[in-house]
């Protein structure tokens, strides 16, 4: 029934699963200051949750209309069901024809969504989560007076996001990556009246515009060459991206092609030729459009060189990290890699080069996060570094290994989050202090008081970190062994790449690769430990925050953490501290109150109360807090056993075989021996995670960080390149910042001595003296006007009383012309067309136009006469010569 | 009969006359006057072309002359209630009705 | 009948022209007014000659009944003031560009004139032509965006006239808002409202 009401190519439940988040922000954002919280609250979370429902069901439509196209085919002895690639489609509208200069390229783009088996998986994720977070901030953010542009914002991200996943071609996609863009830059500044938070909504949307650049770029490319835009038209017209010849082929050497040619200035002659290769430097479309589309992909997906504005917008909300800068928008450039798979592995160079940045990019961020003390920036970091792992499994051809560890990334990096945001909360409860809430240092036995979010946070820890049988083990390792076995070959087979002599990435490529991803493995586990461990266990070290005395005296005994001193001082807080637990609650302090309020209340922590009153032990969030974590938790260790490799059980990987066909299975070859290597590649990976655990346990828990603190004192030089990220930022401004503003101190130089100095002076000179010299005309005495009207007036007569001739002649080729006369009122014409001169006719006529032939090197002189409506006459002539000219010959034609 | 032409003359005549008066005169009323005078000349002119073409009533554009005329007289109607209004403020402002006292928008 | 024609013709125009001179000469603008009517009335027989039934009826309605009488209430309005005091301020500029307008006007008339000395006669008219069956098919045919777009034009002369004529009518107080200034500043100042108003 729904089948009948919803079509297969007119679906129209997308416009509700679309038009719900849209509405819901749309009445967020015009109303909601006057809705009050309650019905702000019960928008989001409707709108959220119908669009959630609507895309269960498109899903299982979808899954119905998958299974309708099943048939049975036998490859290589082995019976299976293959599947058609099937989508769901609806237009909205028409949005643009665009046609190229002579018509050649006519590209349609209309406004159009599709479901297919990627974007499915991918909207029921956005949805689902979206609808969890959605919930968690309706408690977190419960204290903030701009509730309703919050949940407006965020309402805005899921439509934005929704239009980036089930657009059906690249321009849609693109105001869906603008719409993301836009929504993750007003949340990261939503406290935007605190400078930081502003600066990193200001970075991030920068750094965004440097990889849309590269979208819009690979856009126009992909118009170009393969005349459509559309997913299904851009799969047809793939081939044009291997086309050779000039036009097709982009020369880096010379530029755009040509030769260098020596020359002389006066007698000294300059040889250019030292400039000309052997053979120019050429690439083809796919290397060029793929690397455009690639830097779109590392700046939203937070990749080297572009992944910078990712841990700086933690400022925001920590419901927003969550759900934008962890589970979703973060995972548009893997699902654009995904989405246009077919186009990136025509060129195995961009593979290889994006495999290459996934990796890097993996054990960079992982070195970084080892040593931060902000929980949110441990996890920052560690997005960072699962990202690169997903741009590693991509970039090898393992489509759906990358997706998938997409999917398991939402789960258990969302819970990670919401777990941070729920401990951010209790903590903030106590120290009402932005940094300190968030540092690590003055958490600990957090186990104790807030045992669901440990619960959850530590089996998101261990899926993250790699343990079987949790999800994260499950795609981690199947992005490493794709990684080792998987060899990207151009599709396009062998003649065609010896013709476009095509690079092939080295065999041995596949095991650095695999080695640099165990190593961050290791390090994952490491530091994810370390983030569990020294905030959960333990005792709680945040008594002294906020009071300068205790902490001073806790520095001089030589710990600050020290387990009796902390451990007797909690007892007796505990006790006596319910009254002031009561009264924190009235001050309504652990949301995020404006900032004035929030330093009073801050300051008044530090100097009267807290010194005489001891604080109150954190607590355990409210239920629509802890609900979304148990839910994530659960999918975070379970979600494994959707695409288990290893135990040969993939159903996600059979789901998406329709929209890799194609691409994965020509474009990768297995290496040798590759089934027999699955099991011990995965023992290393468990030993990965045991390392890097186990140490993790040694060094925070039974050393109690002593360990750390030696190395860092060991080699201070490397543990302040790492606490200060490498330096990354700091090279940046130094080189792209420094040289922008050089250009702009020159800009504004120019601006001031020639355009203001300069031009503006003489600019209002003139019209100051015309300004003299007119106002003298204006008298005010409006019989002076008349007068002027009549003086034009006059002019006027004069015009119409004396005739006009004017002749043109227009070549209409082959050495025939036609003189045509101006037109007139009540014009009449005589003509001499042959040039004889004798008048043609005996009398006037209304022909305003006469032919006339011409051979080569000919002239001939026109005359007319005209009459106008007072019966005056003129007479004009007008000599046509046809050019000498041999250039009109054709070849081939004898003259 | 009467050819064309004599109403032509006859319109283009009170034309003239209605322009001198409006150039000549500095009594705002009687400049008014002389615009409805100059504005009649028109319609006379417009109404005098038509008739060239009165063979037959029912043609579609038969009456475009008349047509034009009738928006003449609207027009001539919008224009004396405004310019009236306006000789009525102007007078409360400048206690005249000279145009040569008009000279508000001077500099 | 041909005779009868053209004297109707040439009494008309003689009429209009000196109504014309009238309207424009005259120093009492009521005498100027009166001219004015003459040359409409004249005009609207012209009209007649023309075959403008339909029209010459509305120059009637309009010009004479609406317009005319504007002009009347006008110049009452104003009494004594609208009659321009005679001096001879800007006489030079005046006289020098209106003759330059009646002689261009002359030259170009000649000119006309001397083009068009063959007059033909005017084609015999179908009768229904200018009635108003006729006239309204045209009006309210090809003619009907720009008749509708007139209404709109008419409207906001209103509207101006209106904004324009009322300039300080707006600071007249109305004896409504007095009532309610006078309750505002008692009640600021304390003091109860005056005794006359408590009386009503």
């Amino acid at each position: 029934m729904l089948g009948q009401l919803f079509p297969v190519d007119d679906f129209k439940l997308i416009a509700l699963i679309l038009g719900m988040p849209l509405l819901g922000a749309a009445v967020n954002g015009i109303w909601g200051q006057r809705l009050g919280k309650e019905a702000v609250r019960l928008m989001a979370l409707t709108a959220l949750a119908v669009s959630f429902l609507g895309a269960l069901v498109s899903f299982f439509m979808l899954v119905h209309a998958v299974d309708l196209t099943g048939h049975e085919e036998v490859v290589e002895g082995v019976k299976s069901v293959v599947h058609e690639h099937t989508k769901l489609s609806w237009t909205a509208w028409d949005w643009m024809h665009t046609s190229g200069g002579d018509g050649a390229t006519s590209v349609s783009i209309p406004v159009k969504f599709s479901i297919d088996a990627l974007s499915g998986v991918m909207m029921l994720v956005v949805t689902g989560v979206g609808f969890l977070i959605h919930l968690y901030s309706s408690a977190y953010m419960a204290d903030d007076k701009a509730y309703w542009r919050f949940f407006a914002y965020l309402n805005l991200f899921i439509f934005s996001m929704l239009v980036l996943i089930l657009g059906d071609n690249l321009p849609l996609l693109f105001v869906g990556w603008e719409g993301v863009g836009l929504c993750s830059y007003l949340l990261i500044g939503f406290w935007y009246d605190k400078m930081p938070n502003a600066a990193a909504g200001k970075k991030a949307f920068l750094a965004n515009r440097v990889g849309d650049f590269g979208l819009i770029c690979g856009m126009f490319l992909l118009a170009h060459y393969c005349g459509a835009l559309d997913w299904t038209g851009l799969s047809n017209g793939a081939e044009g991206l291997l086309k050779t010849g000039d036009l097709n082929q982009i020369h880096l050497w010379p530029i755009g092609g040509g030769e260098f040619r020596d020359f002389h200035v006066g007698p000294l002659p300059i040889p250019m030729h030292i400039f000309q290769p052997s053979t120019a430097f050429t690439i083809t479309g796919a290397t060029a459009v793929g690397l455009a589309l690639l830097l779109g992909c590392t700046g939203k997906s937070a990749q080297l060189p572009l992944y910078i504005w990712l841990p700086d917008a933690m400022a925001g909300p920590t419901p927003v990290s969550a759900l934008i800068h962890a589970a979703t928008m973060v995972t548009a450039g893997i699902y654009l890699i995904c989405r246009l798979s077919f186009i990136f592995v025509l060129s195995p160079f961009v593979m290889t080069t994006i495999a290459c940045v996934g990796a890097a990019t993996a054990i960079f961020a992982a070195t970084i996060a080892l040593v931060q003390n902000d929980i949110k920036k441990v996890l920052a970091y560690s997005t960072v570094s699962q990202l690169g792992y997903m741009v590693l499994g991509v970039g090898v051809g393992a489509f759906s290994a990358g997706f998938f560890h997409v999917l398991t990334h939402a789960f258990f990096k969302a819970c990670l989050f919401l777990g941070a945001g729920s401990v951010i909360h209790a903590m903030h409860a106590r120290v009402h202090d932005d940094v300190a809430s968030q540092d690590m240092r003055n958490m600990g036995g957090l186990r104790k008081y807030m045992p669901l979010t440990y619960w959850t946070f530590f089996v998101s820890t261990l899926a993250i970190a790699g343990c079987p049988p949790l999800s994260g083990f499950f795609s981690k390792d199947e992005i490493l062994y794709r990684a080792y076995v998987n060899q990207v070959v151009n599709p396009m087979g062998e003649p065609l790449v010896a013709r476009l002599h095509m690079w092939t990435p080295p065999t041995a490529l596949g095991p650095i690769l695999y080695t640099v991803g165990l190593i961050t493995a290791v390090l994952t586990a490491f530091y994810m430990f370390r983030l569990t461990f020294v905030t959960f266990w333990g005792d709680f070290r945040g008594w002294t925050i906020g009071r300068p005395s205790l902490l001073a005296q806790a520095e001089l005994t030589g710990h600050g953490h020290d387990d009796e001193h902390g451990h007797s001082e909690h007892e007796s807080d505990s006790h006596d501290t319910k009254s002031a637990h009561a009264g924190h609650d009235d001050h309504g302090g652990h949301g995020h109150d404006d900032d004035g309020e929030l330093i009073e209340v801050h300051d008044d922590h530090g100097h009267h109360e807290d010194l005489t009153t001891p604080g109150y032990p954190p607590h355990e969030s409210p239920w629509p807090m802890t609900v979304p974590l148990i839910i994530l938790g659960t999918f975070a260790a379970l979600a494994g056993f959707l695409n288990a490799g290893i135990l040969h059980f993939a159903p996600i990987d059979h789901w998406l075989e329709p929209v890799f066909a194609g691409s994965a299975e020509h474009a990768v070859h297995l290496r040798a021996n590759a089934e027999r290597l699955e099991w011990p590649l995965a023992a290393c990976g468990v030993l990965a995670f045991l390392i890097g655990s186990g140490i993790a346990y040694w060094v925070y828990v039974l050393q109690a960080g002593k360990p750390a603190k030696a190395m860092a004192d060991g080699a201070p030089g490397l543990h302040d390149l790492l606490q200060d990220k490498w330096r990354v930022d700091e090279l940046y401004e130094a080189t792209i910042y420094a040289g922008t503003d050089a250009l702009a101190d020159t800009a504004v130089w120019l601006d001031r001595s020639v355009i203001d100095t300069l031009l503006a002076t003489v600019t209002s000179t003139v019209v100051k003296v015309s300004g003299v010299v007119l106002r003298l005309l204006q008298t005010g005495v409006v019989h002076i006007y008349a007068g002027a009207m009549v003086v034009g007036l006059a002019g006027l007569a004069i015009f119409f009383v004396v005739p006009h001739p004017e002749l043109a002649a227009k070549d209409t080729g082959g050495g025939n012309y036609v003189v045509e006369a101006a037109p007139g009122m009540g014009y009449s014409y005589l003509w001499d067309a042959d040039g004889n001169g004798t008048w043609d006719a005996q009398a006037m006529s209304a022909v305003d136009h006469q032919p006339l032939h011409l051979n080569a090197g000919e002239t001939k002189t026109v005359r007319l006469m005209v009459k106008n409506a007072f019966g005056f006459t003129k007479t004009v002539a007008l000599p046509v010569t046809r050019p000498e000219s041999t250039k009109s010959l054709e070849i081939g034609q004898n003259p | 009969m009467i050819p064309l032409e004599a109403y032509i003359t006859l319109s283009a005549f009170l034309f003239v006359i209605g322009g001198f008066g409006f150039l000549i005169r500095r009594n705002v009323i009687v400049t008014l006057l002389s615009i409805e005078v100059m504005l009649n000349a028109v319609n006379l002119a417009f109404v005098a072309f038509n008739r060239a073409h009165a063979a037959d009533a029912n043609a579609v554009g038969a009456h475009t002359g008349q047509v034009f005329a009738f928006f003449g007289i609207a027009a001539a109607a919008a224009e004396t209630a405004v310019g009236l209004a306006i000789v009525l403020s102007m007078f409360r402002l400048k206690r005249s009705v000279r145009t040569d006292e008009a000279d508000l928008l001077k500099n | 009948m041909s005779t009868v024609a053209n004297l109707y013709f040439y009494l008309c125009g003689f009429i209009a022209v000196c109504g014309a001179m009238i309207a424009v000469t005259a120093a009492n603008p009521v005498r100027g007014a009166m001219g004015l009517l003459t040359m409409i009335l004249s005009v609207a027989g012209l009209f007649l000659a023309l075959h403008a039934q339909f029209l010459a009826a509305i120059q009637l309605i309009v010009y004479a009944g609406a317009i005319v009488v504007l002009f009347l209430f006008v110049i009452m309005l104003l009494g004594p003031s609208a009659r321009a005091p005679r001096d001879q301020r800007g006489s030079v500029s005046r006289g020098f560009f209106s003759g330059l307008f009646v002689l261009v006007a002359l030259v170009t008339m000649y000119l006309s004139a001397r083009a068009a000395v063959h007059a033909d006669p005017l084609p015999m008219a179908d009768n229904d032509f200018g009635g108003i069956d006729a006239f309204a098919k045209s009006l309210f045919g090809e003619a009907l965006i720009p008749f509708e777009l007139s209404s709109a034009l008419l409207m906001v002369a209103v509207i101006g006239a209106v904004a324009v004529a009322r300039g300080e009518a707006s600071k007249v107080e109305t004896p409504a808002a007095k009532r309610l200034r006078e309750a505002r500043a008692s009640f600021e100042t304390g003091a109860a409202p005056s005794t006359g108003e408590a009386a009503e």
